[in-house]
């Protein structure tokens, strides 16, 4: 047979698939779109003018007008309460270097550490100009307050693994005891390795797509801007996607129970796995982290929403190796699973 | 002989499906598996194209030990399954395409299959439609098209017109009398015996996995006893003139059906003016009389002791 047709019609049928369409295409970007709804003013905060207040006399004043982000205030001590509670500033410094607040937040926390850091290299007598405030508190807390940033990284890891819906289809195609349709395919002279290569080629490239529209959704409808290194991050989204489509042909051929059992079983767990790797909130990867940190070295989705994280936001594209090769290992073992129960030629029943 | 089954045996763990099957087909011929529903037919089938593995026997189709990789008999065969098996997401014409690709490489030859088998089962006006728009007898007939759109050599056909409506049982029914005219053998399973009278040279009947006989219709109809049926219906009659009848020459049961009689004679000649003669005889009075042939039901409910209806 024409292996194109085959590709284009298995593509077809899979492309208008209501389940595929929905679970693939339409409920990552209503998930993206609730999410940013529950946590944008968590991220939407501007850290470019942090106001201080401080003493034109104090040792530290020209040291803090010098720092870009930040914006400094000449007020006197009898000034510091009526500027505070009026959100004119967000901290004030005195002569001791010591923090006068009106409540305590990101802003404040980064106000803290850029004095801390000033007192350590003064006592250090190191040049203050060597120090890079920047770099080391704005970036910082940036990533920090950007924890939130871990569901939407969750979240393309989760549905990087919607192949699995594909997967399953395929798989019930291919098999003469698991649909009609599969029956009649047993029967024709088309080789069920020929279907299986196009079924998963088909499946990875319109995942790949819905991947794709969920990335710019997230990008250009929800403006946050997730990767600044779309090149590592590629080969960990199309890794979720290799493992997403065997995960869903081995889901797919292991069992003879419906479709729509299938398609549950492969919802909850990689809602489940997503739970774990903090897609719900960056505090259970946090708990996990702490009581159960292996768990995160083996959850496929944690370990691609952590590489996403490190890579685009740490920047930090070394040791990812094993990420990478724990996913091919998961991908290579669900692949041998699916090919014990496929290999079978002729069935005990149909 | 393009199909051979020698005494096949398929166990469902304690059930026997198939208990030591044997079926042969004629090239050109359309032979009909007749049974009531559980009797193996489907079963037959499925391992002939070698889907299910059997645990004894020997199957050959065109001479040859069919395999799962035989891929150069399974491009001689079309299969319309039982239950329709087409791409829910692909319209009448994508589906029936994407079969015919399956066997035919020449895009041409292919475009030209494909209408005519569009033609064949008229589905000309629904080409764009999915499977899911078109009612019971439409979708029968895209099963059947995707089926057949091949030109194979042997075409199984499991039970192709349950649940259809009248017309496109006749309409699928001539469809499959053509297939067999431009030169396809078919094997059809069917529990519906007025189809395998209509459509079958020759018909093996299956019951509990068995065959329990096979032949053309007349050669069916000449293993029973019973050659002749005549129903009457008596004004008014008793019991003792009743036990009388058997003394007719050849009568060899009566039974009652409601206010009829089914008078059952085996082979000989005269058997309704022997009747008639008895009526004369005896001054009865009736208000219905009409002369019956066997049926392949009599056949069925001779061999297997019950009645296989429609």
């Amino acid at each position: 047979m024409n292996i194109i047709r085959n590709y284009i019609y298995q593509g077809k049928n899979l492309f208008r698939d209501g389940t595929f369409l929905f679970w693939a295409m339409v409920y990552p970007i209503i998930l993206a779109f609730f999410f940013n709804l529950a946590f944008s003013s968590m991220m939407n905060v501007n850290f470019d003018d942090i106001q201080v207040g401080i003493e034109e006399n104090n040792y530290i004043f020209p040291i803090l007008e010098e720092i870009e982000f930040i914006n400094i205030h000449k007020i006197t001590q009898d000034q510091v309460d009526e500027k505070l509670f009026n959100e004119e500033i967000d901290a004030f410094v005195d002569s001791d270097l010591h923090l006068t607040v009106k409540k305590s937040g990101i802003r404040q926390t980064i106000i803290k550490e850029v004095v801390e850091q000033i007192k350590q290299t003064v006592k250090l007598n190191r040049p203050i100009d060597g120090t890079e405030f920047s770099v080391n508190y704005v970036a910082g807390k940036n990533q920090e307050s950007n924890s939130v940033i871990i569901i939407f990284y969750s979240l393309i890891a989760m549905v990087s693994t919607y192949g699995v819906f594909a997967g399953i289809e395929t798989a019930s195609l291919m098999q003469a005891n698991l649909s009609n349709l599969g029956l009649r395919i047993n029967a024709t002279p088309l080789k069920k390795q020929n279907f299986l290569i196009a079924g998963v080629i088909v499946s990875l490239l319109l995942n790949l797509l819905a991947n794709t529209g969920l990335l710019l959704f997230i990008n250009y409808v929800l403006k946050i801007h997730l990767f600044t290194n779309i090149a590592y991050s590629l080969i960990f989204i199309i890794l979720g996607n290799l493992l997403g489509v065997i995960l869903g042909i081995f889901i797919g051929v292991s069992n003879k129970k419906s479709p729509n059992v299938k398609t549950a079983i492969a919802i909850s767990l990689t809602l489940f796995l997503s739970f774990l790797s903090g897609m719900m909130g960056p505090w259970i990867k946090a708990i996990i982290e702490k009581y159960a940190p292996f768990l995160n070295r083996i959850n496929p989705i944690s370990i691609i929403t952590n590489n996403l994280y490190r890579i685009n936001l740490l920047g930090n594209t070394k040791s990812l190796g094993e990420g990478i090769a724990v996913l091919l290992i998961y991908s290579m073992v669900l692949l041998i699973g699916s090919y014990v129960f496929l290999r079978r030629k002729s069935y005990d029943s149909i | 002989m393009v199909v051979k089954v020698k005494n096949v045996v398929k166990r469902y763990e304690e059930k026997i499906a198939l208990d030591h099957f044997n079926m042969e087909v004629n090239e050109g011929e359309i032979l009909g598996l007749l049974g009531p529903n559980g009797c193996g037919k489907t079963t037959a089938i499925n391992c002939i194209l070698s889907l299910l593995k059997f645990d004894k026997g020997e199957i050959q189709v065109f001479g040859r030990k069919m395999t799962p990789n035989s891929y150069d008999i399974k491009r001689q065969i079309g299969l319309v399954p039982q239950e329709v098996s087409v791409f829910e997401n692909l319209t009448v014409k994508e589906n029936i395409d994407y079969f015919c690709g399956l066997y035919i490489d020449d895009k041409n030859t292919r475009r030209q299959y494909v209408e005519e088998a569009i033609e064949f089962v008229g589905l000309k006006d629904y080409v764009r439609f999915y499977p899911r728009k078109l009612s019971g007898g439409l979708k029968r007939r895209l099963n059947i098209a995707c089926g057949i759109v091949h030109k194979p050599k042997l075409i199984f056909l499991d039970e192709p017109t349950v649940a259809v409506d009248a017309q496109s049982r006749n309409f699928i029914l001539e469809g499959i009398k053509k297939l067999n005219r431009e030169g396809s053998t078919v094997i059809y399973t069917t529990h519906y015996l007025e189809e395998a009278e209509m459509l079958c040279n020759r018909i093996i009947i299956m019951d509990n996995g068995k065959d329990i006989a096979s032949g053309t219709i007349e050669e069916l109809k000449a293993m029973i006893t019973t050659s002749e049926k005549i129903v009457i219906r008596f004004v008014n009659i008793e019991d003792e003139v009743i036990n009388k009848m058997y003394k007719i020459p050849h009568v060899i049961d009566i039974e009652r059906n409601g206010e009829d009689f089914i008078i059952k004679f085996e082979n000989g000649i005269n058997n309704l003016s022997n009747l008639l003669s008895f009526i004369a005889e005896y001054n009865l009075t009736y208000i219905k009389l009409y002369s019956q042939l066997p049926t392949l039901n009599d056949v069925f409910l001779e061999l297997t002791g019950k009645e296989l209806r429609d």
